[in-house]
């Protein structure tokens, strides 16, 4: 199958500085990708360079053809984009929507259909001689997402769209389009910087930081193997705890700041800062272990707060000048753990990660 | 005096002396094509400037905002120049003619648009265009859209072009001359009647001016509330 998009060596500059640059990336029809990053990391330039708004250097392939060699508008016209401000123009919201079919030369009643199909996808029909001015966030949003979907694109690129929208909105809109975009075979690019957003939406996840991709996968691995302690701050990786490496014989141990040390379990030719570990992987200790073959690192320290959730709790456990946070299921906390108890929690080796 | 100036004028109005007739006649055909001309010119340049990136933007627009205040003395020494018998258009034979005092005028009024359009489209959210871009629009298709958007502010460029022409009167006088039948409008007129200590004709005749300058902004004016009335 031939790629939606093919990046091939590009860079996207910004007076004299390099804004981009990505060496390759590509992604497959019918692909639900995130591209998650911290703020100036050149998602949105990333954005607009695909949807080819921006000059760049490199070659880049959209639905298999060069955009060097062929009419950018057409190819241009077989993607939509909705940037993160719903950016409407004066009229109704019917004209709204209407605008890309008038700009493709369509017929009047077709246009009528069309639009009102449209809104109705997102339940936007009864706003359609609504002035676009006098919309609510969430209705604006929704009419924008309506509009770029009229013309049935190939590509759609979404630039935090739901970023201003509560988070029931924000569900509901992300499985909204997702239902759509699998139902048609639509290729969604989604920018977030918000990674339960990713978990929710995407089948792939790429962690851009200063204009080049770190990493590109799907996103429970970002989430529990990130290749650095960037994507791991990004990801809201639980506990990133700085560590060193220290040699004794022929053996390597780690050494937390709690004066915790272990063997460890990597290759010795890599020195690692970081020590991560999500806050499921520290479980209670007396119980059992998963995988028995595994050595296990205990922590001992006092609860220093406990925050509910809705499936577990999150308890902030203060182990000399470590702060942990262990996430357990709510039967095991409701009750039975207090601030100021002391606590011991351990974790299998095999659930570390370092970086 | 100023009374008697009233007076006066009314009795031009009822009466439409055809000396006036043709004074007025001649001052709507030159603020008239040289509004147009000063919009056909300032509102393109205005929009290529809000939306191109270039080097030297900044000077460039220092520079059509430095021409907002271009004294029209230094406007028509140089149209007069260029002019001239000797000047490298005399062939043409320009000077003393309402199109030399057009010339004059869409020069002075261009970037008074230019400056405004600039300012009125830079008003207008710059990702827009680009969505309207990414939304399939071609680049003449999305410039035409944003005039639609930002046309209050357009409208106010009009409207102070129109102003600074319908006022103008140093390079109408030294390109015109100022010649009755011919290149005589409404303001040279007054200056002259001032200068033959005919007040009470000056007045009268800055009376009509006012008039005519007032229905014309009155009915911009209007426009420009219409589509304000039209957004709400």
């Amino acid at each position: 199958m031939k790629a939606t998009l093919a990046m091939q060596d590009i860079v996207v500059r910004r007076g004299r500085s390099k804004v981009l640059h990505i060496d390759t990336f590509s992604i497959q029809p019918g692909e639900l990708v995130a591209l998650v990053g911290p703020n100036g990391s050149g998602k949105s330039t990333l954005l607009q360079t695909i949807n080819l708004l921006l000059p760049f250097q490199g070659e880049m392939r959209l639905f298999d053809e060069v955009t060097a060699k062929v009419n950018q508008e057409v190819l241009r016209r077989r993607c939509a984009m909705v940037f993160q401000e719903a950016l409407m123009l004066e009229g109704s919201v019917f004209d709204n929507v209407a605008w890309p079919l008038r700009f493709r030369g369509f017929a009047a009643p077709t246009i009528r259909l069309r639009v009102y199909e449209a809104l109705a996808l997102f339940g936007c029909a009864h706003l359609a001689q609504r002035s676009a001015q006098r919309l609510s966030g969430g209705e604006a949003q929704r009419v924008c997402i309506a509009r770029a979907l009229v013309t049935e694109p190939e590509l759609l690129l979404l630039d935090e769209p739901f970023a201003s929208l509560d988070v029931a909105m924000r569900s509901a809109m992300m499985e909204k389009i997702r239902t759509i975009a699998q139902s048609k075979g639509i290729t969604v690019l989604l920018v977030s910087h918000n990674f339960s957003d990713v978990l929710y939406f995407a089948e792939r996840a790429v962690a851009l930081f200063s204009g080049g991709i770190l990493q590109d996968d799907k996103p429970e691995i970002l989430l529990r193997r990130p290749v650095d302690e960037r994507v791991a701050r990004l990801v809201g990786m639980d506990n990133i705890l700085p560590c060193r490496i220290e040699r004794e014989g022929d053996r390597d141990f780690v050494i937390l700041n709690a004066g915790i040390r272990f063997a460890f379990p990597g290759n010795g030719a890599v020195s690692p800062s970081f020590l991560c570990l999500p806050g499921d992987a520290l479980l209670l200790s007396g119980e059992p272990k998963v995988k028995p073959h595994h050595a296990g690192v205990l922590f001992e320290g006092l609860i220093e707060r406990i925050i509910p959730g809705i499936a577990s709790c999150c308890i902030l456990l203060r182990s000399g000048e470590l702060l942990l946070r262990v996430r357990l299921p709510r039967e095991k906390t409701e009750g039975k753990l207090w601030p100021g108890e002391r606590m011991q929690v351990w974790f299998d080796l095999a659930d570390a990660h370092f970086v | 005096m100023f009374g008697d100036g009233l007076l006066e004028a009314l009795q031009l109005l009822m009466n439409w002396d055809d000396e006036i007739a043709e004074v007025v006649k001649m001052t709507i055909q030159v603020s008239g094509s040289a509004t147009l001309g000063s919009v056909i010119v300032g509102v393109p340049l205005g929009l290529w400037l809000a939306l191109q990136n270039f080097r030297g933007k900044r000077l460039f627009t220092a520079f059509v905002n430095f021409g907002m205040g271009l004294p029209p003395v230094v406007v028509g020494l140089f149209v007069s120049l260029c002019l001239w018998r000797y000047g490298p258009f005399g062939d043409f034979g320009l000077m003393y003619t309402p199109t030399a005092m057009i010339i004059a005028q869409t020069i002075i009024a261009s970037p008074i648009v230019a400056g405004l359009s600039f300012a009125a489209i830079s008003s207008i959210n710059p990702k827009l265009r680009l969505q309207l871009i990414s939304l399939g629009a071609t680049p003449w298709q999305a410039s035409r859209l944003l005039i639609r958007e930002a046309r209050l502010g357009l409208l106010a460029a009009v409207i102070a072009g129109f102003g600074r022409v319908i006022s103008e009167v140093g390079a109408a006088m030294m390109v015109g001359g100022n010649i009755k039948g011919q290149t005589r409008v409404l303001t040279t007129t007054t200056v002259m009647e001032v200068g033959k200590g005919n007040y009470d004709t000056a007045i009268a005749v800055s009376l009509i001016l006012l008039l005519g300058a007032f229905s014309v902004v009155f009915l911009l004016t209007w426009l420009q509330h219409k589509g304000k009335c039209d957004r709400l």
